[in-house]
C-alpha cells in the first residue's frame, strides 16, 4: 500500500511538478511565471479526483481546477447524450482534460464563452472575449445612454431623425457589437453598428455569433439588419491590397464621412461611439513571459501583437500604433465618445498623452480619462488592482 | 465506484427532467413567505480575479463574484458558472436567503423549506420501517401457517411481493455459495 502511494506521488511529481521546474530553468532571467505547485496540493487533488492533477498543470490552483473539471464534465455528459457518439463521456472528459493540461484554452474546448447575457461562440483563430472587455462595454453603453438623455433634454427632439451610430474596430468574435446592441436596442429606436475586422475567420465567426444569439432569443430581431460586419484593414491608408482600407468602408457606410473635411460648417458628427479592443501587446511582452503560455501558443498573434512596421508612424511606441490610427479616425469622424482597451495603466496613460498631443491641433474640447481609476472601482468592475488592462474613455464636450 | 454510479444516475435524471402533463402550477399547502428584496444601495459587488493581470495577455476562466451586504456584513461568494452576470444573480439569491434566515429565524423561507424536507424524509423513513416490519412478520406467518387463507387482499399482495423478494435473495445467496465452492477446492 505504501509502495503504491509513493509510486503515485512520484509519477505525479514527474508529470505536474516537472513542467514548472522546466519552465523556470529556461526562463532564469525573466519573471517566474509559474511557481511550483506544492506536493501537498497535488496529493490533495489526486485524492479528490484522478483528473484534477492533470488540470492543475494549467489552472495552477485547486479551486479553479475544480471549477474547470465541473464545467468540462457537464459538457462531456451533455455531448455524449446529444450526439450519441460511440465513446462514453468518461473517455471524452479524459481527452478534454489532457487537451486543457497542454494549455489549450477552455473556451476553445467548450466552444463558447459567456459575455454579459450572450453566449459567444469561440473557435481557434479568433481571440476569446475577456471579462474586462465585458465590463467596459457595459460602461460604454451606460455613457451612451447618459449622453443621449443629455441631448434630448437640450434639443427636445427625440432621436428619430438619425440613428445612433456605433463603430467597433477589431471586433473579433463580434462580442462588443452584439452586447452593445443588446444593451442599447431597448433605449434607441434606430441603431446602426458597423463592426470591422481584418481576419475573414473572425468575421465568419462573428456572423455565426449573430445568428446563434438571435436563435437563442438573446438579441432583438432588429440586430440582423442593424449590425454590419466588414472586412477592412484599420492600419493601412491606401487601397493597394486585397483588403480594403477602413476609410473606404466608412465612406460607403457613413454618407457624410468624406464631406466633413471640405465643409466645416457641417457639425453633424459621423458617429456616436467608436469602440475598439485592438492588438496591444508589444513584441517583447509577448515573448518575455508576461503573456500566458496558453494565450501565446493557441490564440491568434494577429489579434494580440500589432505588426512590426506599421504605416510609418514615428511619434509613438510600436505597440501603440493602433491607438494613433484610431484616435486620428475619431477626430475625422467627430466621434462623441471613444472607448479603447489598453494593456496596463502605463499604456493607458500613454494613450491619454497621445490623445492630448493630437487634440491640440484639432478644434473642440475633449475629456480623456483612464477607467476604472480608483482602487475600489477596479475591484468592483473586475479589473486587477495593481496591473492588467484598463480602458481609456474620451468624450467630446459640447 | 458506487459514488460514481450514483453521480451518473443523478446526472442522467438532471439532464432529462420529467415533463409535467398538467399545466396548472403546483401550489404548496402553505404558501412560503415572500422572497426578501435587497436594494442595490446596501450591497457592494466585486468581481474576483484570481492571480495576475487580465486583459489580452492572460485568458482567465475564473469569474467568481463576491457580494457584501453592508448593514449586516454578510459575505456571499459564487463561482458556479462561467458567466459573471449569472454568478452575480445566483450570489444575490443566496444573499437574500441568508439575510432572511438571519432576520426571521425559524419563520424564514429557508427554515420552512428545510423543516418540510425533514418532515417528508422522516415520514418516508417511517413508511419504510413499517413496510419491512410487516414484510418480516408476513414471512414468519406465511412460514408457520401456510394453510391459512383468511388474509385481506392488500395484505395478500404485500406477502406475495415479499415472498418473491425472499426467493430472489435466496437464489442470490445460493449463487454465492456455489461460487465459494471452487474457491475452497483450490
Amino acid at each position: 500500500m505504501i509502495c503504491i502511494y509513493i509510486y503515485i506521488s512520484l509519477s505525479l511529481l514527474a508529470s505536474t511538478g516537472g513542467i514548472s521546474w522546466h519552465q523556470r530553468s529556461s526562463t532564469t532571467t525573466r519573471i517566474p511565471m509559474m511557481p511550483r505547485i506544492p506536493f501537498s496540493v497535488i496529493i490533495k487533488a489526486q485524492r479528490e479526483n484522478h483528473l484534477l492533477p492533470i488540470l492543475l498543470k494549467e489552472c495552477r490552483t485547486i479551486d479553479s481546477a475544480r471549477n474547470e473539471l465541473r464545467w468540462l464534465r457537464e459538457r462531456a455528459v451533455r455531448d455524449s447524450q446529444s450526439l450519441s457518439s460511440k465513446t462514453g463521456w468518461r473517455s471524452r472528459l479524459r481527452s478534454m482534460c489532457q487537451m486543457r493540461s497542454r494549455g489549450y484554452p477552455l473556451q476553445y474546448i467548450l466552444g463558447d464563452q459567456p459575455f454579459g447575457h450572450l453566449e459567444i461562440l469561440c473557435r481557434r483563430g479568433v481571440l476569446i472575449p475577456r471579462p474586462e472587455t465585458e465590463s467596459y462595454t457595459y460602461q460604454a453603453a451606460k455613457l451612451v445612454r447618459q449622453m443621449a438623455r443629455g441631448c434630448n433634454d437640450k434639443s427636445e427632439s427625440p432621436n428619430q431623425a438619425r440613428p445612433l451610430r456605433v463603430i467597433d474596430l477589431c471586433t473579433g468574435t463580434g462580442c462588443i457589437s452584439l452586447l452593445l446592441h443588446a444593451l442599447l436596442a431597448p433605449h434607441f429606436q434606430k441603431l446602426e453598428i458597423v463592426a470591422v475586422d481584418i481576419s475573414p475567420t473572425a468575421l465568419g465567426l462573428a456572423q455565426e455569433n449573430l445568428k446563434h444569439n438571435l436563435q437563442m432569443g438573446q438579441l432583438a430581431s432588429s440586430a440582423g439588419t442593424d449590425i454590419h460586419f466588414h472586412c477592412a484593414d484599420v492600419l493601412r491608408y491606401g487601397c493597394n491590397n486585397s483588403v480594403p482600407s477602413i476609410e473606404s468602408i466608412l465612406q460607403i457606410q457613413l454618407p457624410n464621412f468624406g464631406a466633413s473635411d471640405t465643409s466645416p460648417p457641417v457639425q453633424e458628427s459621423g458617429c456616436d461611439l467608436l469602440i475598439s479592443n485592438p492588438p496591444y501587446i508589444s513584441q517583447t511582452e509577448f515573448r518575455n513571459g508576461t503573456t500566458a503560455r496558453s494565450v501565446r501558443r493557441f490564440e491568434p498573434k494577429l489579434a494580440l501583437v500589432p505588426p512590426h512596421s506599421g504605416s510609418g508612424v514615428e511619434d509613438c511606441m510600436p505597440e501603440d500604433i493602433f491607438y494613433h490610427r484610431i484616435l486620428t479616425l475619431a477626430f475625422k469622424l467627430r466621434a462623441k465618445l471613444t472607448v479603447l482597451e489598453c494593456g496596463d495603466s502605463h499604456q493607458a496613460s500613454r494613450v491619454v498623452a497621445l490623445h492630448n498631443r493630437l487634440a491640440s491641433t484639432e478644434s473642440g474640447q475633449f475629456s480623456a480619462e483612464v477607467w476604472p481609476s480608483r482602487e475600489r472601482d477596479l475591484a468592483e468592475n473586475g479589473f486587477h488592482a495593481t496591473d492588467g488592462s484598463r480602458c481609456v474613455i474620451i468624450q467630446a464636450l459640447q | 465506484m458506487l459514488s460514481r454510479l450514483h453521480w451518473w444516475t443523478s446526472s442522467r435524471t438532471l439532464a432529462a427532467p420529467a415533463r409535467l402533463f398538467s399545466q396548472t402550477p403546483i401550489v404548496p399547502a402553505k404558501p412560503l413567505p415572500p422572497r426578501l428584496k435587497i436594494s442595490d444601495a446596501d450591497i457592494s459587488i466585486s468581481y474576483l480575479k484570481g492571480t495576475g493581470p487580465g486583459g489580452q495577455k492572460i485568458n482567465k476562466t475564473n469569474s467568481a463574484v463576491q457580494i457584501i451586504h453592508k448593514p449586516s456584513g454578510v459575505v456571499v461568494k459564487c463561482q458556479a458558472t462561467r458567466s459573471q452576470s449569472q454568478n452575480a444573480k445566483i450570489a444575490r439569491s443566496l444573499l437574500a436567503d441568508k439575510i432572511e434566515a438571519l432576520e426571521n429565524g425559524d419563520n424564514s423561507r429557508v427554515a420552512i423549506k428545510a423543516a418540510a424536507a425533514k418532515k417528508k424524509k422522516a415520514s418516508k423513513m417511517k413508511k419504510t420501517r413499517r413496510k419491512y416490519r410487516e414484510l418480516g412478520e408476513g414471512a414468519k406467518e406465511g412460514g408457520i401457517e401456510e394453510e391459512e387463507d383468511e388474509v385481506e387482499i392488500i395484505w395478500d399482495d404485500d406477502v406475495k411481493e415479499g415472498e418473491t423478494k425472499e426467493t430472489e435473495s435466496e437464489t442470490g445467496g445460493g449463487g454465492e455459495a456455489k461460487s465459494e465452492v471452487p474457491g475452497k477446492g483450490v
